[in-house]
């Protein structure tokens, strides 16, 4: 076809290959995180070199799950987005704070509760269609 | 250091115009604050223009067609904190001798061309942009765990709109000059869990201005000005770890600094205007600026000691939540209003005998950061 795979298909953007990797096999969904070899501390997302030390930093595969530190619902959300929509910070036990979109039932959210990493569409288009996927939390089982 | 004295300042009414562009609404405020401050326009050596949204050059709009050419004009966009920021430039040029007798301006208009109806989100590069955060829920989160922790209420969340409504009823200036009650406010639509829409700070357009100018120059003019004696403005941290989103450390950082360069403690100070773009912003800085412990703000503004009348008086024009929220000219509107209550001039709303007022701004939404810039400035008569 046309080699601009974004522009003649309906499939949805993938958000965002260094961040988050979905194995074709099957398995479960997990997102990246870059640490750095001097200090320690890790990452959310991608960057080349360590803030602090200006270290380069080694991607690493973080924890699947986290403790929701705090999340709200938004009712006037933005464009592409059904409202409401829930979102949150995620603390994970790599030491990293991440924020995203919560697939969990509005009345089953609690903070310090157990989420983990699924793949989820994040955006619509003005047809109710997906057109982006990426990262979402849902309640661990 | 030299030091720095605000010897004029005006602005225009806050509110929802469309068709005054923000070069219009600031034309008016500087004229406002130079014949406030009785000077010749001449004098002024140089404008700080704060605005965030208008793109190239709009201090050069605003001063054209004033006569006021030919000065340096520096154009400051720092998100929120664009007006503060101006006013932190024009200290910092009269602080250490480069001129006399300069102009800070904040001047925006936010209602030409923005469609209502959507929360204002971070930019679209940002990763939380895209994954649909809004501001609204940025501080809805923090209020969250706020509650979670401390055992705070919807109801007393509610407190600081009836209060900030209570002040702008006073205020000829402000956006929203009616009372509400704890019901009212929290039966408003909801916006971002937990805030109903009268907890969330309305957009709106205006400008303000202020003549800023040395201690010689006060006293060769003659006039009696509001003494700067803290101007201080820092940016966020970098930060992706995990950290307690009830202290706002950009916020405790800034107001420390400014205290410090003050020489004064959170006691000295009579009124305060601090960034309550959310309910929740007010109970935060109660805390985070020193005026009661950590956890206490409810008990805090129970007892008055933020209302007309009180100790230390929070948000007496009404605050962001009711004077509304023109970007780049909140930091100088706060200015004005500090000028006006140190002068006794502030109409119904005078804090009685007020000597000393401090304005706190902060916001940008940058991921990683707590906020993108914070200023704070204290002023004394
Ligand atoms: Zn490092």
């Amino acid at each position: 076809m046309s080699g601009q795979p974004t522009i003649d298909t309906n499939e949805p953007v993938f958000f965002h290959p260094d961040l988050f990797v979905v194995p074709t096999n099957g398995e479960a969904p997990y997102l990246l995180g870059y640490k750095c070899e001097d200090c320690g501390k890790v990452w959310f997302p991608k960057l080349e070199i360590c803030p602090e030390c200006w270290t380069d930093l080694k991607q690493i595969t973080l924890s699947r799950s986290g403790k929701l530190y705090s999340y709200s619902i938004i009712h006037i959300g933005q464009r592409g987005i059904k409202s409401p929509y829930a979102v949150g910070y995620v603390d994970f036990p790599e030491e990293v704070r991440i924020y995203a979109q919560l697939a969990i039932p509005h009345e089953k959210l609690k903070l310090g509760m157990d989420v983990e990493v699924i793949e989820g569409v994040v955006r619509l288009d003005k047809n109710s269609n997906p057109v982006m996927l990426s990262y979402m939390f849902k309640a661990v089982e | 250091m030299r030091e720095v004295y605000v010897v004029g300042v005006g602005m225009t009414p806050f509110g929802k115009f469309p068709d005054r562009p923000y070069y219009d609404l600031g034309k008016e405020a500087v004229v406002k604050a130079v014949k406030d401050a009785n000077v010749d326009k001449r004098e002024i050596q140089a404008g700080y223009v704060g605005n965030v949204k208008a793109g190239m050059a709009p201090g050069q709009k605003v001063f054209k067609t004033l006569g006021m050419t030919g000065m340096q004009i520096v154009n400051v966009e720092n998100a929120c904190s664009s007006g503060q920021t101006a006013l932190n430039l024009a200290y910092s040029a009269i602080a250490s001798g480069q001129y006399d007798m300069v102009m800070a301006v904040g001047c925006e208009n936010l209602t030409g061309g923005r469609t209502s109806g959507e929360a204002l989100a971070p930019d679209q590069d940002d990763i939380e942009g895209i994954l649909g955060n809004v501001m609204p829920a940025i501080y809805g989160m923090r209020a969250k765990k706020y509650m979670e922790q401390y055992g705070a209420t919807p109801e007393d969340l509610a407190l600081v709109a009836v209060k900030n409504h209570k002040h702008s009823s006073l205020n000829p200036y402000a956006q929203f000059r009616n009372l509400v009650t704890i019901e009212e406010v929290l039966a408003s639509r909801m916006v971002a869990e937990p805030f109903t829409l009268l907890q969330c700070c309305p957009i709106a357009d205006g400008a303000a201005a202020a003549v800023v100018c040395s201690k010689e120059k006060m006293l060769q003019l003659g006039a009696k000005g509001v003494k700067i004696d803290a101007s201080i403005l820092v940016s966020g941290l970098f930060k992706n770890q995990p950290s307690d989103l009830t202290v706002p450390e950009i916020t405790q950082r800034a107001s420390r600094l400014a205290y410090e360069m003050a020489g004064m403690g959170p006691v000295d100070i009579n009124m305060v205007e601090c960034h309550d773009a959310f309910t929740i912003a007010e109970f935060l800085y109660y805390e985070t600026l020193g005026f009661c412990e950590k956890g206490e703000a409810a008990s805090f503004i129970r007892s008055g000691a933020a209302e007309l009348g009180g100790k230390h008086v929070f948000s007496v024009r009404g605050g962001l939540l009711c004077m509304g929220h023109p970007l780049g000219a909140t930091g100088v509107a706060q200015t004005v209003e500090a000028v006006w209550q140190l002068r006794g001039q502030a109409g119904d709303r005078q804090i009685p005998g007020a000597k000393t007022a401090m304005i706190h701004i902060t916001g940008g939404g940058v991921s990683g950061m707590d906020n993108a810039a914070c200023g704070v400035h204290i002023f004394t008569v």
